[in-house]
């Protein structure tokens, strides 16, 4: 075990260490830092060399990647071009916000998805299974954007008609968020449309997933024999079944949860979320390597974590696979 | 069993109760907010400094302005108006320019300290220190001596090099000399701000959400602000803006050019839309390099270019008829590189060039041009070849994902394509066209946007004149040039005007660049919030916010 985890580890530097280079190259071709300034008749172009010096612009790309792969491991991911802002705050800052956005969304969808997935299941071809089948084929289809789009219009509408404002459209907190519970609660009204656009595309996806697995399960021999026993029907579903049933959820789900945390870049986009989706878009938009690249080794470490854990969980959970 | 029925009853019912609750709650708070106004914006400052290049945003002066207010104010006219100053700073000598301004005695920073002449060496020592990343030392650099007594100022410039917007450069928002001595300016005010000099003083920030700022109760060199506070919002996706507008979480915003603005035009009863020319120009810049086609070196072929694109129905296509701006008049067709419509000076200098397709025609007939049309024709794909020069088939380039640009981009080709005269799309990333392209000079026809401002006339030079810092063109007129120089070094504004104007007449003959419109602005506030006005200078909307009013 403890040796397939350091090779998996040792694999993943190297994966990282290409998709920095690759990325970094990109990113550097593609984008000018110092592009709005220039535009601007009065620059002083002694700051634009000044800038472009102490950030190695004018080096070649191979040796650009070099002074910024020292900054990452010894100045914690550097700092901006512009200003020579540090990096770390800023990401640690949106790591924190997206952390609540996908923590929320992610336990909820879990939680709904599982119901629906193990009721169809056990309702095969009923109403209730064609229904969800229905709905999650649609909530997977739904553009991101789109969903984002037309919650805000829903309930801009709702307040325009009612005066009552219960979720806010835009932005993690009220101009006056208060303290404790109003706080909480302020927190909760501009997190729910977001959260709501998230839960819809994971509920459809794992609710599929649990769904198939439950079936899969309770069709079981073990689980045949434990109804033989005369086990009652809820414990053969919720301890023999269900149990087993959730196994390859949990890999989904860690794996989707890792690939989140990046940011739902789309979704923190449309409703003005300061996390690490809406981090990345302004990073690029400012064509600034070092920003984008600092998400980028951030996002591509937790996937890596995740896809892991997701490893070694299903290990954990199924005694039939083995590591080698 | 039952028990645990009724916990997740229990549960459904208080996750309920916490909707319901929660509306409540925060409309206490909204209400407790009255003397609140809350301003959206698109893009959030990095830093709170706005002399350093880091803090060289526009939404950064925005949030700014009202806090470390400048000596003099640039009104909705793009007037400077004497704010911290006694009156409007007079000219004592003319050669070497020498200038002199007074604060007023009720200037005082939020600490109670005087504001002084020491604040203005501050300033000036600072602005001069190569160590910090000043956006622009235009003016400052030539600066022969600062004298300061107690609140009265004296600046003198070198010999020969008075510099020519001086009004605007001792307009400068003074640096607090106890504030920014011993510091490192590039680290100062970063994320926070302690001291004030105008009607607000700084608050908070919480990063990627707001900034507040509040009245400043010691500001006495003019009348107090009227709201307890300004809020500034940040929502990076306009259509997201519009619906924070719609719903109350946003009172006043500076969207980008978006169809929802139409909508929000027709809610008089709850929106005031304001729209009008900004500083930002759009323009075809002609390349005059080595590197640049043969044929646009012929004034003739430039000639025929200009005259065959539409700018009147260009600038209707993008802004009028899609009812963005209130009707045409408030977004002329641009008729000048140097002066914006709105601007005291000026002249429409090429107005001459107006949209004639026949035209076109005729004079590359006569210049012994072939293979082109003989009538002007929209499935026409002959192409005039000139003596000389070749085909008139041009490198366009411009940046990709601005859908303006590609909107100008295709009516202009499909104009001159049916009088023979061909586009080809060289279109890239702005990283790559700006800090690669523009400078190498190997293009034909380059279309992008200044982002001037009032002094930009002023400095013309180094966009127009022989060897200018910033004239990617490689243009140069030696007459024009001169004149453009000269306008550098003349203070007096009048005579600067007419230098001005008249190099731009000989720019104009020489058609090395086709004007074609003024970005608009959009100021959009409920009506719930009196006396934001459209302000088409850096100075933005909340240049007047001290008087504004919410109920």
């Amino acid at each position: 075990m403890l040796t397939f985890v350091i090779r998996r580890l040792l694999y993943s530097v190297v994966v990282l260490l290409a998709a920095s280079f690759i990325i970094f190259t990109f990113v550097s071709v593609s984008g000018d830092p110092v592009a709005f300034l220039r535009m601007q008749p009065t620059a002083s172009e002694i700051t634009i060399q000044r800038i472009e010096e102490r950030k190695h612009l004018n080096d070649p790309i191979p040796v650009q990647y070099v002074y910024w792969l020292k900054d990452m491991l010894t100045n914690q991911f550097g700092t901006t071009t512009i200003g020579d802002r540090p990096i770390l705050p800023d990401i640690t800052r949106v790591m924190g916000h997206t952390l609540q956005l996908v923590i929320a969304a992610e336990l909820l969808a879990i939680l709904v998805a599982v119901g629906i997935g193990v009721y169809s299941a056990l309702r095969q071809y009923s109403v209730f299974d064609y229904s969800a089948t229905t709905f999650s084929f649609i909530g997977l289809a739904t553009p991101v954007f789109w969903l984002a789009l037309m919650l805000q219009v829903l309930f801009v509408y709702i307040y325009q008609w009612t005066g009552v404002r219960i979720f806010y459209v835009a932005n993690l907190s009220g101009v006056d968020p208060g303290t404790g519970i109003h706080f909480l609660l302020d927190r909760a009204q501009h997190l729910a449309l977001p959260v709501l656009v998230l839960m819809v595309a994971s509920i459809a996806s794992y609710s599929r997933y649990m769904r198939a697995s439950m079936l899969e399960v309770v069709n079981s021999d073990y689980v045949r024999t434990a109804r033989a026993k005369g086990l009652p029907e809820r414990s053969v579903t919720m301890r023999h079944a269900f149990r087993n049933a959730l196994i390859p959820l949990v890999t989904i789900v860690a794996l989707n949860f890792g690939a989140l945390l990046g940011g739902a870049v789309v979704t923190e986009t449309v409703f003005g979320l300061d996390g690490m989706g809406l981090y990345f878009i302004n990073a690029l938009n400012n064509g600034d390597p070092y920003p984008v690249m600092a998400w980028l080794m951030v996002t591509a470490t937790l996937v890596i974590i995740f896809n892991l854990v997701a490893d070694i969980a299903y290990g954990y959970l199924d005694p039939r696979v083995r590591y080698e | 069993m039952r028990k645990r029925s009724m916990l997740l009853l229990t549960g459904a019912v208080a996750l309920v109760a916490s909707l319901i609750v929660g509306p409540a709650a925060t409309a206490k708070s909204e209400r407790q907010a009255a003397g609140t106004v809350i301003i959206g914006h698109d893009q959030e400052p990095v830093t709170l400094n706005f002399y350093i290049t880091e803090g060289n945003a526009y939404t950064t002066s925005l949030a700014m302005n009202p806090v470390l207010a400048s000596a003099s104010v640039y009104n909705q006219n793009a007037k400077l108006v004497p704010f911290l100053v006694d009156a409007a700073p007079k000219i004592v000598r003319a050669n070497p320019l020498t200038v002199s301004f007074s604060y007023k005695k009720t200037a005082k920073w939020s600490d109670g300290r005087q504001i002084t002449g020491a604040d203005f060496v501050a300033t000036y020592r600072t602005y001069m220190n190569p160590n910090y990343d000043i956006t622009s030392r235009e003016g400052w650099e030539d600066i022969q001596s600062v004298k300061a007594n107690g609140k009265k100022v004296t600046v003198t410039w070198k010999k020969g090099k008075a510099y020519a917007a001086w009004d605007a450069l001792v307009a400068t928002s003074p640096m607090p000399a106890h504030k920014v001595a011993g510091q490192n300016f590039n680290d100062l005010w970063r994320n926070s701000i302690d001291v004030a000099s105008g009607p607000f003083k700084w608050q908070s920030w919480q990063r990627g959400t707001q900034m507040v700022l509040v009245k400043n109760n010691q500001f006495t060199a003019g009348p107090k602000a009227k709201v307890d506070r300004v809020v500034f919002r940040y929502i990076p996706s306009t259509p997201s803006l519009f619906q924070a507008l719609n719903s109350g979480e946003i009172q006043v915003t500076e969207p980008q050019p978006q169809l929802q603005i139409v909508d929000i035009r027709k809610n008089r009863s709850k929106f005031k839309v304001q729209s009008g020319p900004g500083y930002f120009w759009e323009h075809m810049d002609i390349q005059f390099g080595p590197k640049g086609h043969a044929a646009l070196k012929k004034q003739y072929v430039r000639q025929a270019i200009i005259t065959g694109i539409n700018r009147n129905q260009i600038k209707q296509a993008l802004y009028v008829t899609p009812g963005l701006v209130g009707s045409a008049k408030e977004l002329p067709v641009l008729q000048s590189h140097i002066f914006k419509p709105f601007e005291q000076y000026y002249q429409p200098n090429w107005k001459k060039w107006s949209f004639s397709q026949k035209k076109v025609i005729t004079m590359l007939k006569a210049k012994g041009c072939t293979g082109g049309p003989n009538t002007p024709s929209a499935s026409n794909n002959n192409i005039w070849s000139c003596p000389q020069v070749g085909k008139l088939s041009f490198r366009f380039t411009t940046t990709t994902g601005n859908q303006l640009r590609q909107l100008t981009f295709e009516i202009a080709q499909k104009q001159l394509k049916s009088v023979g005269i061909e586009l080809q799309a060289r279109f890239g990333p702005s990283g790559t066209v700006f800090g690669q392209v523009l400078p190498s000079g190997d293009w034909d026809i380059f279309m992008f946007t200044w982002l001037g401002g009032p002094t930009s006339s002023a400095t013309s030079f180094g966009l127009y004149g022989c060897g200018g810092d910033q004239n990617y063109m490689n243009y140069c007129n030696k007459k024009a040039s001169n004149m453009l120089q000269k306008a550098q070094f003349t203070p007096d504004p009048n005579a600067r005007a007419k230098l001005l104007n008249a190099a731009e007449k000989i720019m104009a003959n020489d058609v090395m660049s086709v004007p074609m419109y003024v970005r608009p602005g959009f100021l959009i506030n409920s009506t719930n919030v009196k006396g934001p006005v459209l302000n088409p200078t850096q100075q933005g909307s909340t240049w007047n916010a001290q008087g504004w009013t919410v109920s």
